[in-house]
């Protein structure tokens, strides 16, 4: 396992160090997945106050990314990993990008809730919404197990899971156009929920770039753009040889 | 005789015996030496042998049957044996205590988690790899931290102060509710306690949804009556004899309604969590306003002194602040008589800011102290009716500092006054922004 390799390092404190910015990328994982939970439940069941605390708790992600991109520099700087290393720090300073962005669309979609909440809400109670939130929420819970535990296999599940959500939002996309052509009415509520669902959606992303990094991380392999089924071939024939340096 | 040393007599009987047989054969012989030679030699040999059979048993006693030798070479052989029984007997004992132990735990219904120094996970049973979605042997050695990542586990930890759970709730599964203590011991060892609370927690919620829902429901028909009472108080074709009950029950009104306003302000404070960050509130100027509503209090103290030996601002929720304060400022003026004193002071030391309320009143007898802040409680239950007090007012003192991760201390001698002291931690304080700019300028 890779992690058995990071222990294996001349310097305890390097590695320290590393173990300490990859906590410190999780505990901003755990931060945004409450962000989207709260933005979720907020537009759901209606709580403004909650959207709006979402909106408001934005700018503490946007510290932790600038908090750990700073450390990411100095470790390099100071450091000048190689190999595994190299790639551990490099996928970090990819993740947090992604979650900053998580971060920014929950801090919208909370805006959206609790403006939304002050207008009549729809028979069925944004349904889709929530089980879309679900699927998206799961989705970057485990991307984020993922990169604790250097997972390949379910890192390749999430970034699967993203053709699923895709799906989703269209039937969400289609469902709201009927909606606004039989009650014209609607349409300003139904233009703000397809900005959450958007939202969604970009999540849903995110989370699949986030898996990607970690089959960089641990495989040495970039597999953006690039078929999901070739991925897993070559990662399967190749696990032996895997792990070769960019 | 000991058998053992029986047995050492004979060895060395056997050995005197081949030498006096080797002696004799040699006289017989004609050569002493050589006769005495070939038989030590022989007994060398089948010492020899005697200590290979038992090396090869040794290396081979799983399978092998002891090899049958007499004398000391038996004797050792027997003993090895023996011990090598009991062992195995303890073995076995051990064995089983462990799966007995290993089996009581993972039954426990509640999730245990052995963490290591560096909180990586040494072993959990069954229910904590349920509760907390742990995969066994694939998740040994991986920090907990990393895992389990929601914001208030991940702050209780770093706090380090392990005296009460925490309340997380998953991101994944609907309304689940866990709570998680850490108990260290050992070597900075910890041992993580997770248990489901879900049920716990809908019970409050449906009890302060109640409790809010019913204060909210009274309000409004207690406004309608205040507001008849009110208007026939001022009635003059009404007779003078009824006109004082009319008062009284208008007294009565206001002190409902009062209570039923704080059971209001309880409910909402235990509504939401701990309160993160705040606005710095300026302790001196609170103080200086709460001074003015104490003396414009019909009847009031003499002295009222406010003393602040700080310049440091105290960060959190203003209006909750600002309650919890007037509540003990209040209740030190209404229970102390005219001719007393009270005192306000703020300061702040390593341990972080206090704000103390001092008064020379009348004194709360030692057994009420530590129930001072239940809902309800009255010390003296005729007085503090006529004082038209609500008897929530410590109690949202409690809830107020509770959030703010401060505690309240009570210190009193009867007849002679007490002392209401709130001790907010350092990472509470906020250097006032004016004071910021004058050192960075510095």
């Amino acid at each position: 396992m890779e992690t058995a390799d990071l222990s294996h390092h001349i310097s305890r404190r390097f590695n320290e160090d590393l173990e300490r910015v990859r906590s410190k990328v999780l505990g901003m994982g755990g931060f945004v997945e409450q962000q989207l939970q709260k933005a979720i439940t907020a537009l759901v069941e209606g709580d403004s106050s909650l959207g709006e605390a979402v909106a408001m708790d934005d700018y503490q992600v946007n510290n932790m990314e600038v908090s750990i991109d700073d450390e990411c520099s100095r470790i390099l700087a100071t450091r000048a990993p190689a190999a595994g290393d190299l790639r551990v720090i490099v996928a970090i300073i990819k993740t947090i990008t992604d979650l900053e962005r998580i971060g920014d669309e929950a801090e919208k979609s909370g805006y959206i809730a609790s403006r939304l909440a002050t207008m009549e809400r729809p028979a069925d109670k944004y349904r889709e919404i929530k089980h879309l939130g679900r699927v998206v929420s799961e989705m970057v819970h485990d991307a984020l197990d993922a990169f604790a535990r250097m997972d390949v296999d379910s890192a390749l599940r999430v970034a699967r899971q993203d053709r699923l959500v895709d799906e989703e939002y269209e039937a969400i996309q289609r469902q709201s156009i009927t909606f606004m052509m039989e009650d014209p009415r609607t349409i300003r509520r139904a233009l703000d929920v397809m900005w959450v669902v958007r939202a969604l959606e970009r999540i849903g992303d995110h989370a699949k770039n986030i898996s990607e990094y970690v089959i960089y991380m641990v495989h040495g392999k970039d597999i953006r753009h690039t078929s999901l089924d070739d991925v897993e071939r070559e990662l399967r024939a190749g696990s032996g040889t895997a792990g070769v340096v960019p | 005789m000991q058998p053992a040393t029986q047995m050492w007599w004979f060895t060395v009987g056997r050995v005197l015996t081949t030498v006096l047989v080797g002696l004799g054969a040699g006289w017989l012989l004609g050569n002493l030496w050589t006769g005495l030679a070939c038989a030590l030699a022989l007994h060398l040999g089948w010492v020899l042998a005697n200590l290979f059979r038992l090396e090869w048993w040794l290396r081979h006693r799983n399978y092998a049957d002891p090899p049958d030798v007499g004398g000391v070479w038996g004797e050792i052989i027997a003993q090895v044996v023996r011990l090598h029984r009991r062992k195995r007997f303890h073995k076995q004992r051990f064995v089983q205590l462990m799966r007995q132990l290993q089996r009581s735990t993972a039954a426990l219904p509640n999730g245990v988690v052995i963490l290591n120094a560096q909180r990586e996970i040494v072993w959990f049973n069954r229910m904590a790899g349920r509760l907390l979605e742990l995969r066994s042997t694939a998740d040994l050695g991986l920090r907990i931290d990393n895992l389990l990542r929601a914001p208030e586990f991940l702050r209780y930890l770093a706090r380090a102060d392990y005296s009460n759970p925490v309340v997380i709730r998953p991101t994944m599964g609907e309304d689940t509710y866990l709570s998680l203590q850490v108990v260290p011991y050992g070597d900075g060892q910890l041992l993580l306690l997770v248990s489901d609370v879900s049920r716990q927690m809908r019970l409050e919620a449906v009890r302060r949804d109640f409790v809010a829902n019913a204060s909210h429901e009274l309000r409004s028909p207690l406004t309608v009556i205040s507001g008849y009472l009110e208007t026939l108080g001022h009635d003059p074709a009404l007779d003078p004899e009824v006109l004082g009950p009319i008062a009284e029950m208008r007294r009565q009104a206001e002190r409902m309604t009062q209570i039923i306003r704080d059971l209001l302000e309880l409910s909402r404070l235990e509504e939401t969590d701990e309160v993160v960050g705040g606005n710095p509130v300026d302790v001196a100027a609170l103080l200086s306003l709460l001074r003015k509503d104490v003396l414009a209090r019909p009847v009031h103290p003499r002295e009222v002194r406010v003393r602040i030996d700080s310049g440091m601002q105290l960060s959190g929720d203003e209006p909750e602040i600002h309650s919890a304060f007037s509540n003990l400022v209040d209740n030190a003026a209404k229970y102390t008589p005219a001719e007393g004193s009270i005192e306000m002071r703020w300061w702040t030391d390593g341990e972080g800011g206090h704000f103390a309320v001092t008064d020379t009143g009348f004194g709360i007898p030692a057994e009420h102290i530590p129930r001072l802040t239940e809902r309800f409680y009255r010390v003296d239950a005729g007085r503090s009716r006529a004082t038209g007090g609500s008897g929530l007012g410590l109690a949202i003192v409690k809830h107020v500092l509770q959030r703010h991760g401060a505690r309240l201390e009570v210190r009193s001698t009867l007849g002679e006054g007490s002392s209401f002291t709130c001790h907010f931690p350092p990472e509470r304080l906020a250097r006032p922004a004016g004071a910021a700019l004058t050192t960075e300028t510095a």
